[in-house]
């Protein structure tokens, strides 16, 4: 599972900072590739693991570590007027930006990113949710946890900048619905099953324009969302984890003002319990504000929606694509589909090379598909279906390369009967 | 199929009977897996529903001498216990909950049998509150005072996450996150009070660096150094938020949400027994 142990060391033998190491980590694995991998590979020459670690002190090197040096790809958004394509990478906490043509169908190797904005001072963390904005060359994504802000870049930005804007946002946001003619962002967030709306150029305190939330909204831990502003329509995508508003205390709760003891003293609502329901697709009015019912749901065993990530609507061929988390697929709708209903086109198979489907975006007849769990972002004709090849293939690996999957790793367990290490997200 | 969340801040493995057990706190659930689980797979028990009493949990331990189950939920700041294989919506067999306890934000949870004793990890900004190590009697229920708290500057905790423990030795090994954190929103409105000029702090590196701290589930208590660390730039942690060992081969593990990494250090002098003769103490004070 594990491959090897490096350290960078500064000039003049300073120790490096933490800034300093983490992107020298990222850096070299670009630059240098093979010499400080970390992951299995069969392929890459073992760097020596010391027999033990040094117990006086408590600085002692490790003597295994599973870290992966490469990005890792998660929100995708393109850019039809300069073919830009930026995405989020959750590993590595960066954005990469692209010529929206890069890749290929035979590509091996890493593409090289026309831009990548990375470091410290990004604010730039476990991102999630991206968004382009030509008009006002701006770039923005979200951080879905701990990080709790979004950040907007100018378009050139490169390096460890500083954000052009930071707007602090409700914890667990995820994805960023943007929408250039209303000039307005949407944001969805996972704890307090809800949508939440900025105005574009939001700062700071700043508060949403409006909010979607409560039990008629049907909204459970939303993840993936998009604004169509043809058809006035938010659309989103649940994982169909849900608690009641009773039990939705401030996900973060650690202070008076956000225990249930606080508001309702210790005579709370026992009853309030949580529950699962199936995944989910909800469609709701571009202008809805408060806890409203959905236009439409698409939910049951016959959409095949299991733990849908990101959304995207084709306002043009009227059509949703879903990237389909839960069973590496991506399932496209009718725009206006209800119900229990079969899928247009299904993108599944070992040709595709969906693997952990995060992110997905169309654009000039294309579908975008950012993988997670694999080191690629993967470009498909619009109307491709079945176990397919995608047009193209956009790596920030070279090809073979494993992704450890971790997305901010908060627990870990031991189990004895296998020698392996258990690692949730 | 799973029912397993992006949020999961808690596992365990029961060895004895070859199960992985997990929170869900999104759903307010519990969901237990045969231990080679693989893909998408289904849980074979779930607890879940009124009964239950969780709202929110985050960390759960696994009592194989007793075949109980212990859960940490800070939604109602209490810990619940439920028999080892409880089913759907199964009622707690003893809850810890009430201003007595100091729980708040309950994040760790671990379980001594050989002692009989329970350890919460648990922080708090309320004056007053606690931030650090919990200890009750494994059998404790109600609104009932922690026998003992270790926390204080000594400690070097400022918060916490993830706890193991190892019955054989009596050692916590604590994942002492020390990261900063101010959530600015309350559901879906900013908070109120918050200075509007105010840069929150970013926990991707605050400065403050984390580390894994062993203390003694038995001799220690209040402001009380940890025995052991491991802590600092040749770590590569930065902000560890779990723990776990590996007793067999003498090794501490802990996942690092900076690095998105997994870290295994040879620590072999932690688990040897019996212990040394001053109780294994070296009184490291932490920088």
């Amino acid at each position: 599972m594990v491959a090897g142990l490096w350290l960078v060391a500064l000039p003049g033998g300073r120790v490096p900072s933490v800034e300093h190491t983490f992107l020298a980590t990222t850096e070299a694995a670009e630059e240098a590739e093979g010499a400080m991998c970390t992951m299995p590979d069969a392929g890459d020459q073992q760097i020596a693991i010391p027999t033990r670690s040094d117990a006086e002190g408590g600085d002692l090197p490790p003597v295994r570590m599973v870290v992966d040096p490469y990005p890792s790809f998660n929100g995708v958004a393109v850019d039809t007027t300069n073919d830009l394509v930026m995405m989020s990478d959750t590993n590595r906490k960066s954005l990469l930006i692209y010529d929206r043509t890069a890749g290929s169908a035979a590509s091996k190797q890493a593409s090289t990113a026309k831009q990548h904005i990375m470091g410290p001072d990004t604010g730039v963390g476990f991102v999630a949710g991206v968004a382009m904005d030509p008009a006002h060359r701006e770039l923005f994504t979200v951080n879905n946890d701990v990080e709790d802000r979004l950040v907007a870049f100018d378009y050139d930005a490169r390096g460890n900048v500083t954000p052009k804007r930071l707007l602090y946002v409700p914890h667990q946001s995820w994805g960023i619905a943007f929408a250039p003619k209303r000039d307005v962002m949407a944001l969805s967030v996972q704890t307090p099953n809800m949508y939440v709306v900025f105005k574009r150029e939001a700062k700071k305190f700043d508060a949403p324009i409006r909010s979607v939330r409560g039990p008629k909204t049907a909204m459970a831990d939303p993840h993936g969302i998009y604004f169509d502003e043809t058809h006035n329509e938010v659309v989103v995508a649940n994982h169909g984890n849900f608690r009641p508003g009773e039990l939705i205390t401030s996900y973060t709760a650690y202070d008076a003002r956000e225990s249930r003891q606080e508001r309702s003293g210790n005579a709370f609502d026992e009853s309030a319990r949580g529950r699962f329901v199936p995944s989910s697709i909800t469609v709701y009015d571009g202008d809805a504000t408060g806890d409203v019912a959905p236009l439409r749901t698409i939910q049951g065993p016959t959409s095949q929606i299991d733990w849908p990530m990101g959304v995207a609507v084709d306002e043009v061929s009227n059509e949703i694509v879903v990237a389909n988390n839960g069973d590496n697929s991506i399932l496209i709708f009718s725009r206006t589909a209800n119900g229990d209903v079969q899928p247009k086109r299904v993108i599944r198979g070992p040709l595709t090379g969906i693997r952990g489907p995060m992110g997905v975006a169309i654009a000039k007849d294309e579908i975008w598909v950012a993988n997670f769990g694999d080191h690629t972002a993967l470009v498909f004709p619009r109307l491709a279906g079945g176990n397919v090849a995608p047009r193209r293939i956009l790596r920030n690996a070279p090809a073979g390369k494993e992704t450890s999957g971790f997305g901010n790793p908060y627990a870990v367990a031991y189990d004895t009967k296998r020698r392996e290490v258990l690692v949730p997200n | 199929m799973t029912h397993l969340s992006r949020t999961t801040h808690g596992i365990a493995y029961d060895s004895t009977h070859d199960e992985i057990v997990a929170p869900n706190p999104l759903a307010a659930a519990i969901v237990i897996f045969r231990g080679g689980a693989i893909g998408e797979e289904a849980p074979i028990r779930t607890i879940q529903g009124a009964r239950s009493g969780l709202s929110r949990p985050e960390t759960v331990a696994v009592d194989e001498k007793n075949n109980e189950l212990f859960v940490g939920d800070p939604g109602d700041r209490r810990v619940l216990v439920y028999r080892r294989d409880a089913d759907g919506d199964a009622k707690p067999l003893r809850t810890i909950q009430g201003p007595k306890t100091k729980l708040l934000q309950v994040v760790g949870i671990a379980v001594d049998p050989n002692r009989d004793l329970l350890v919460v990890s648990t922080y708090s900004r309320l004056p007053g509150g606690v931030t650090g190590l919990l200890v009750f009697g494994r059998t404790d229920e109600g609104d009932v005072a922690p026998r003992r708290m270790i926390a204080g500057p000594r400690s070097g905790i400022t918060r916490l996450r993830q706890i193991a423990l190892d019955p054989e030795t009596g050692k916590i090994y604590a994942a002492v996150i020390n990261n900063e954190y101010l959530p600015p929103y309350d559901i879906d409105r900013p908070r109120r009070g918050l200075d509007p000029n105010v840069e929150l702090p970013s926990p991707w590196n605050t400065g403050t660096e984390g580390f894994i701290g062993v203390w003694d589930d038995e001799k220690d208590d209040g402001d009380a150094p940890p025995r052991s660390i491991i802590k600092g730039r040749s770590t590569g942690i930065v902000h560890p938020a779990g723990v776990t060992f590996n007793a067999r081969d003498g090794e501490v593990i802990a996942p690092d949400a900076v690095w998105n990494g997994l870290f295994t250090f040879l620590k072999p002098e932690l688990f040897a027994r019996p212990g040394p003769p001053d109780g294994g103490r070296h009184g490291i004070p932490v920088q």
